[in-house]
């Protein structure tokens, strides 16, 4: 059997040698199974190959050390970090030019060893190496790829958000496409994770944005990925907006017909949470305790019940000006009046009300929004705001052009006049033309 | 201390703690992180921060709970409790910071007394403030708030937030930004 081995290692540095990458990255795809079997010889192989002139043929041979027994004996950290340092060797100093030919196993390579971090309950020691290789593959910042799940994962796990953030702040505009291996399981744990993410830290409105995109994916099945979003989504919508926001028109179908059936509980809490009832909240969530606890969702929900609070304490600005502490209280349901200063003076903290409290007389004195929009500091948002708008409509655009000139689109769109002729003539010119108006002029609305 | 300092300073520190050898940084690295993040008034990540310290540095390391006492005080927003906090003796690594946050959460205190009392009782004042009634009347009048026996009518700070190098725009930079939006609005 060395034979086949040897006959890998050939392979390896002639094909390395004459730069013929896209049929070395097909050979070490099929010989998964001649590395597995030649275990026990692999230190030797990557032994003989150099790291930035053969970076493919030590992925492949990385890559099929995770899956192996390791020979160092149990599960412990000890007996991986041999393998743990390959790795960051590799990662650091592999070619990058070279591994995006096989960028489907380049992201393997990070998924075994994400798994395994996880496994031995060491996920903090993976986030710097994870954010390297992120950056080592994408081809422009904005590019998703599979790792990000894993980095996201790892951030989750170790409690350690900062350097996620990096990546998750980039909006994203492409996907990297893996050799067609790109897994929808990745896409959508990307912004599940994510969402996590940005509700562990409280902002809020990214998280909502987040949870949406992972819900509305499109998808004929649902996922529990999906579905655990779903119900997320609700809780920050509850805390963000007051009420559930409807899910854009967009939203695959299976959405409506099986996941609002399976989260049932969380639009009873909704419905609970619209009465503005503090005490109808505390009931369901009592009555769904033990269901909350095991979606891991009670930490939130109990934030829900807060933010009822301080939506009552809202409310009441819309109908008094002036107001006694105690009549706050009661009518807010808090326990006194001390309470509700301290959650008015909470509020006034944090910009969601604006108010004086006086304590001479125990009276709070609500005011309208003092913003004026007419500083400078409005205007360079609205200019900061316009230019994300038109960003956006550049791209929609540009999308939109590669749509159109896609052989399979053109193909489509004069189908019906002659089904017949495969070569695009002039017929299907004037098609995208027409298409290209009618699409302009709805923008113009 | 300079606010870039500080980000310096901070990015340092979380470099550190992702490249601690074996995953576990100093107790040094860790008590300097979190009282930075309280110093930034970073709550989200002070807490996580300090759920992921280990348990056994935890215990090893006093100074670590007194500052997370900070912290959890601060997350409480439990004003007079922050500053009873905050009067612990420091070690060096992070007297600095702590002296400086302590500054930083009065200032903050004050500020937000201006804006949501029109009047409240100066031990409430002092107590929120961290101070002694004397000095807490003292700052009152120092700036113009009206001190009327036991009762302070503070008067409403405003705050310059404008940072007018930034802000300052050339009209030829306007002018071609508006058109920009025209145009953009136009097609």
């Amino acid at each position: 059997m060395a034979s086949a081995l040897e006959q890998f290692v050939n392979n390896v540095r002639t094909l390395s040698k004459q730069g013929n990458f896209r049929e070395l990255s097909e050979i070490i795809t099929k010989s998964t199974d001649v590395l597995i079997k030649n275990g026990q010889h692999l230190d030797n192989v990557l032994e003989t190959l150099n790291l930035q002139e053969h970076s493919l043929g030590i992925l492949a041979v990385l890559c099929v050390k995770f899956s192996l027994p390791n020979p160092n004996g149990a599960n412990n950290v000890d007996a991986y970090k041999p393998l743990f340092n390959q790795v960051q060797e590799f990662i650091i100093g592999c070619n990058g030019e070279q591994v995006r030919f096989a960028s489907d196993i380049y992201a393997e390579l990070c998924h075994l060893f994400t798994q395994t971090l996880v496994e031995l309950q060491i996920p903090l020691r993976g986030i710097e190496l994870l954010c390297r290789a992120i950056r080592k593959i994408q081809l422009f910042d904005s590019q998703l790829t599979s790792i990000h799940a894993d980095l996201c994962q790892l951030c989750l796990l170790s409690k350690c958000f900062k350097p996620a953030l990096e990546f998750l702040d980039i909006d994203i505009t492409g996907i990297s496409q893996e050799e067609g291996q790109f897994d929808s399981k990745y896409f959508l744990l990307y912004y599940y994770y994510g969402g996590m993410i940005y509700t562990a830290l409280k902002n809020y409105d990214r998280a909502l944005y987040f949870f949406e995109v992972c819900v509305t994916t499109p998808a004929l099945a649902v996922s529990y990925i999906m579905l655990e979003a779903y119900k997320k989504y609700i809780l920050v919508s509850l805390i963000l907006h007051g009420k559930v926001l409807n899910l854009p028109r967009y939203t695959s179908q299976v959405v409506n017909r099986y996941m609002k059936p399976l989260g049932q509980q969380y639009q009873e809490l909704a419905t609970a949470y619209q009465m503005n009832s503090c005490e109808e909240v505390q009931n369901i969530i009592t009555k769904y305790q033990q269901l909350f606890t095991r979606d891991h969702n009670m930490g939130l929900v109990k934030q829900v019940l807060s933010y009822l609070y301080k939506k009552n304490i809202q409310r009441l600005t819309k109908t008094f000006l002036t107001l006694s502490l105690s009549d706050v209280a009661s009518r807010v349901q808090l326990s006194g009046p001390a309470d509700a200063e301290k959650y008015i003076l909470n509020m006034i903290e944090d910009g969601e009300i604006f108010a004086t409290i006086n304590q001479k007389d125990g009276m709070v004195v609500f005011h309208d929004d003092p913003e004026k929009y007419n500083s400078p500091q409005m205007l360079a948002k609205l200019e900061k705001e316009m230019a994300a708008c038109m960003e956006l409509d550049k791209r929609v655009l540009e999308m939109e052009e590669e749509v159109v000139l896609t052989p399979q689109y053109v193909r489509k769109a004069c189908g019906q006049n002659d089904q017949d002729d495969q070569t695009p003539g002039p017929a299907p010119t004037n098609v995208t033309n027409v298409q290209g108006q009618s699409k302009h002029s709805t923008y113009s609305m | 201390m300079v606010l870039s300092e500080v980000d310096k300073f901070l990015h340092e520190l979380e470099k550190a703690e992702l490249e601690a050898p074996g995953g576990v940084a100093s107790p040094q690295t860790y008590a300097q992180l979190l009282a930075v993040y309280l110093y930034q008034n970073d709550l989200c990540n002070a807490k996580y921060l300090w759920k992921r310290i280990p348990a056994d540095l935890k215990s090893g390391n006093a100074e670590l709970g007194q500052i997370w006492m900070v912290g959890q005080r601060m997350w409480q927003r439990d004003w007079p409790a922050v500053h009873v906090a905050l009067n612990a003796e420091w070690s060096e690594d992070v007297s600095d910071i702590m002296v400086a946050l302590k500054d930083n959460v009065r200032e903050r205190a004050i500020i937000l007394i201006s804006k949501a009392y029109s009047s409240l009782g100066l031990t409430v004042f002092a107590s929120m403030t961290g101070l002694t009634l004397e000095e807490a009347r003292r700052v009152a009048v120092e700036r113009g708030w009206t001190v009327d026996g036991t009762m302070v009518q503070p008067c409403k700070i405003h705050k310059e937030e404008s940072n007018l190098a930034n802000e300052v725009c050339l009209t030829e930079d306007q002018l071609y930004k508006l058109t920009q939006f025209v145009s953009f609005l136009e097609n």
